[in-house]
């Protein structure tokens, strides 16, 4: 973790030398993001709720899946942008070094720009949640941060998965999309409305539902089963899988070669 | 005592057959071929404790594959490896700690910010404590001449200089062994020499042990006592440069400033040149004696100069590679 800081700090000396376009590409960041969300406030002009949810309820699930996105695109750039890794070689070099691959991956790349994207999630949760005027208990709130954490873990891991697959073709690009974009695009909005094809792969292969669906539901009240309020826990269980499966890229990686 | 020993290594790649052609793109799109090619086969030696060797061989040839098994970056088909007591390609962690790893062609340092920032993350990465990272930190600036450019950024230096700053980063954590991937690529005269020095040192007093590869002949020439020789990822000779220099390079080349005129014919003698101010002869040093052969000329004419080359290194491992069929 000390070591994780310190590359932070190193990364944002990097970025700080290029002082005119890293604001820039701030602004820019801003004016894009703000777009995805004049989608949703359009739609919603023309119906007032979609399959019984309200405006504010969709933004609220939105606005997790953006930050657990942000999040890792800002923390786990290197992860996320894995194939260059291989590409350049400097894959090599971190098998050089006597710490863990996955950790030495997170330390050597960032993206601050993409902070921009966290901080506007986080505005949209603040207007949703003052909107919604919903009965807030403590266990609620528990949830709710439970649901950013394993928003978090949810896109670390599809980054894994994706990153892993690097190791088989190097470039991996289009199979992460489908899961992560595409599934991102369709997680945004809460699960339940969409046909029951879909809810069974993002409940069963990637499971969106745990992050945004079934604990949303316990936290807007439509459901109290307390089961619900804890079921982002499963996201946590579905990261060892993913791990195994970068290391065993890994191990596939040193009996291959570049 | 060995400290590299090295069984019988193989390793084989399988890769994609590609053909030319559009025709052949989409055949092999739906059906691909595979060939395996051998990039090192049976490969054995062994390196003494504080050694420099020399690993030289074509593009191609295996080298590269050979430094990325020994320093566990590649796991072997076949064959046993103990360097310092560990298998590279097992228990990672623990043996990178024990090797210091060049690439003369592939940064380490982060490249908008100061070297010793990124000194500072790698001496976290290795856990190497404050004081002896302060003083091995000292020593390095010292010997390598870096205190001027440790605080700048990395991208306003020139290659010399990130090429000091590149050995010191991976000699930070104290490796016993150092590998040197073609460390002097792209320098210029100054620059090489001193971190030619620089090698020598740290291997005479630390007893660290190296292994170069490098296509500059003079680096070897400078460096290191013994070859390894490698071809087609065979072991083609290990011994050591001066043997085989005594065995291929016996054509010298003497060129002689005179005024006199002289035509002779001499056992041994290979060529005789008429230049501008003198002639050049090229001598078989095996079969005509330099000494008996200057002094056979100053009784013929009278010399106001005289040079004498060997044939240099580079067309030694162009008749060696010649020799070899590699």
């Amino acid at each position: 973790m000390k070591l994780y800081i310190k590359a932070l700090k190193m990364h944002i000396m990097s970025e700080l030398q290029y002082k005119g376009s890293f604001f820039m590409s701030i602004i820019s960041q801003i004016i894009t993001f703000f777009s995805y969300y004049f989608v949703i406030i359009s739609l919603f002009t023309k119906f007032n709720n979609i399959k019984g949810f309200s405006l504010y309820e969709v933004l609220l699930c939105f606005s997790i899946i953006q930050f657990g996105f942000a999040f890792n695109e800002v923390f786990a750039r290197g992860i996320d942008k894995f194939d260059n890794f291989i590409i350049s070689g400097k894959f090599d070099q971190l098998l050089l070094r006597p710490k863990n691959i996955i950790l030495q991956v997170l330390i050597s790349e960032t993206d601050f720009v993409k902070i921009a994207r966290l901080i506007q999630s986080l505005i949209v949760m603040v207007i949703a949640l003052i909107n919604l005027r919903l009965e807030i208990t403590l266990l609620k709130i528990f949830t709710l941060i439970l649901m950013f954490i394993s928003a978090i873990i949810i896109f670390f891991c599809l980054f894994l998965i994706s990153a892993s697959y690097c190791f088989l073709t190097v470039q991996g690009l289009e199979v992460r999309n489908v899961l992560t974009d595409g599934g991102k695009q369709m997680a945004q909005y809460p699960i339940g409305i969409f046909n029951k094809g879909f809810i069974f792969v993002f409940t069963f292969i990637v499971p969106y539902a745990f992050v945004n669906y079934y604990p949303l539901l316990y936290f807007l009240g439509r459901n109290n089963n307390t089961i619900y309020a804890f079921s982002p826990l499963i996201v946590f269980i579905y990261l060892i899988p993913c791990i195994l499966l970068f290391n065993l890229g890994t191990k596939k990686y040193k009996s291959v070669g570049s | 005592m060995s400290i590299i020993e090295v069984n019988n290594i193989s390793k084989s790649f399988r890769i994609v057959k590609k053909e030319s052609g559009l025709k052949n793109s989409i055949k092999s799109f739906f059906k691909r071929e595979y060939k395996t090619i051998e990039a090192v086969k049976n490969i054995s030696f062994s390196i003494d404790e504080g050694e420099i060797v020399g690993y030289i061989g074509p593009n191609g040839a295996g080298k590269s594959t050979t430094i990325k098994i020994l320093s566990g970056i590649l796991t072997p088909n076949d064959g046993k490896c103990s360097i310092n007591g560990y298998t590279p390609w097992l228990d990672r962690k623990n043996y990178v700690k024990q090797i210091g790893v060049v690439f003369g062609q592939r940064s380490q340092l982060w490249w908008d910010i100061p070297a010793i920032d990124t000194f500072s993350l790698l001496k976290d990465i290795y856990s190497i404590g404050d004081e002896d990272y302060e003083r091995v930190l000292n020593e390095l600036t010292d010997k390598l001449n870096l205190s001027d450019i440790l605080t700048t950024p990395v991208r306003q230096l020139s290659l010399g200089q990130r090429m000091r700053l590149e050995i010191a980063a991976s000699l930070l954590h104290e490796p016993k062994i150092l590998f040197l991937d073609e460390p002097t690529i792209g320098l210029d005269a100054v620059s090489k020499q001193l971190v030619r020095d620089f090698i020598k040192n740290i291997n005479k007093e630390k007893k660290v042990t190296i292994i170069l590869t490098t296509h500059d002949m003079s680096d070897i020439e400078a460096l290191a006592k013994r070859i390894i020789l490698i071809g087609k990822g065979s072991v083609l000779y290990d011994g050591s440069l001066l043997k085989l220099k005594n065995k291929y390079a016996s054509k010298v080349n003497i060129t002689v400033t005179t005024k006199d005129k002289i035509r002779f014919k001499k056992k041994g003698l290979l060529e005789t040149t008429r230049i501008k101010d003198g002639y050049q002869f090229v001598i078989d040093s095996k079969e005509l004696n330099i000494s008996s052969f200057l002094n056979y000329l100053t009784q013929k004419i009278s010399i106001e100069d005289v040079t004498i080359e060997n044939e240099n290194t580079d067309e030694l491992i162009v008749k060696l590679y010649e020799e070899y069929n590699i």
